[in-house]
């Protein structure tokens, strides 16, 4: 019963962030992969950026469609060869394998207008923001 | 693998943005890595998006390897992030290498942000076949 209740304190907190404080050596099976790819959205007062960090893929692998207001990139990720028959993975934290994330679009994105480039890694697509979102006056017809 | 050979990378485990930074400096993340050993040596792969060649150092002090590198994004200068998975402007991290790496002959290739280190084993520990002379 004491046990239990003195073990209780560190299972709560052994979701990861306590590594923060706690860091301790994990094998490399409980080594957590974080998710691939990692996204970032920026606005500027005409444009909407999306920044889809894919590090190790090659341009025309990169598989990127709009459909609506979704914007989707997949491809996949795979490990280089490296004599395996050989040797031996000691540590393995990078995503390997088919990988897809799809981001919604804000409203006001004319995705006709989407540009993509590709450089370190990093695929960059912008896309212009739509003159309609401006506020319009109505005029009111009297009869 | 015995436990002898799978210590000749160890991952400091102390996240870099707590060990090396300084005060003045940015939260730095640590970039993930796989670690892949032979008989001939070691080979590093680690995520580096948005960081080109001229942006990573690679060092070596003594025993000590030292990978970091800026990422650059070229954002607009005005652009505002509305959502963010990556947060900091700088990767980081450190391994201390086994004595029977030859941290002189470190070959990197740096190809759409990903990184790779081959370290070779040293000239008198790889593996080596004596021949018998006939008496």
């Amino acid at each position: 019963m004491i046990s239990n209740m003195l073990r209780f304190p560190i299972t709560m907190f052994d979701d990861g962030l306590d590594d923060w404080f706690f860091p301790r050596e994990r094998s490399v099976r409980q080594q957590t992969r974080s998710a691939y790819p990692l996204v970032n959205v920026g606005s500027t007062e005409n444009n909407v950026d999306v920044y889809i960090f894919v590090p190790g893929m090659e341009a025309d692998a990169l598989d990127v469609v709009i459909e609506k207001n979704l914007l989707s990139v997949a491809g996949e990720r795979t490990q280089a060869d490296l004599h395996q028959d050989e040797g031996d993975y000691t540590r393995q934290e990078r995503y390997e394998g088919q990988f897809k994330r799809v981001i919604t679009l804000p409203d006001e994105v004319d995705t006709e207008s989407a540009e993509a480039a590709y450089r370190d890694g990093v695929l960059h697509v912008n896309l212009a923001k739509r003159a309609a979102v401006k506020p319009r006056q109505i005029n009111v017809a009297v009869h | 693998m015995s436990e002898e050979k799978k210590m000749n990378v160890n991952k400091q485990d102390l996240p870099a943005d707590v060990r090396t930074s300084s005060a003045a400096e940015v939260m730095s993340m640590r970039p993930l890595t796989d670690i892949h050993e032979t008989k001939q040596g070691v080979t590093l792969t680690m995520d580096l998006p948005g960081v080109s060649k001229e942006s990573l150092d690679i060092d070596v002090d003594k025993n000590v390897l030292t990978i970091k590198g800026a990422v650059n994004l070229h954002t607009p200068v005005e652009l505002s992030p509305s959502y963010m998975e990556l947060h900091s402007g700088v990767f980081e991290r450190r391994f201390t290498l086994g004595d029977e790496l030859d941290s002189a002959k470190i070959e990197a290739t740096l190809n759409n942000g990903e990184l790779t280190l081959h370290i070779p084993h040293l000239e008198q520990h790889k593996p080596r076949k004596i021949e018998i002379k006939a008496a």
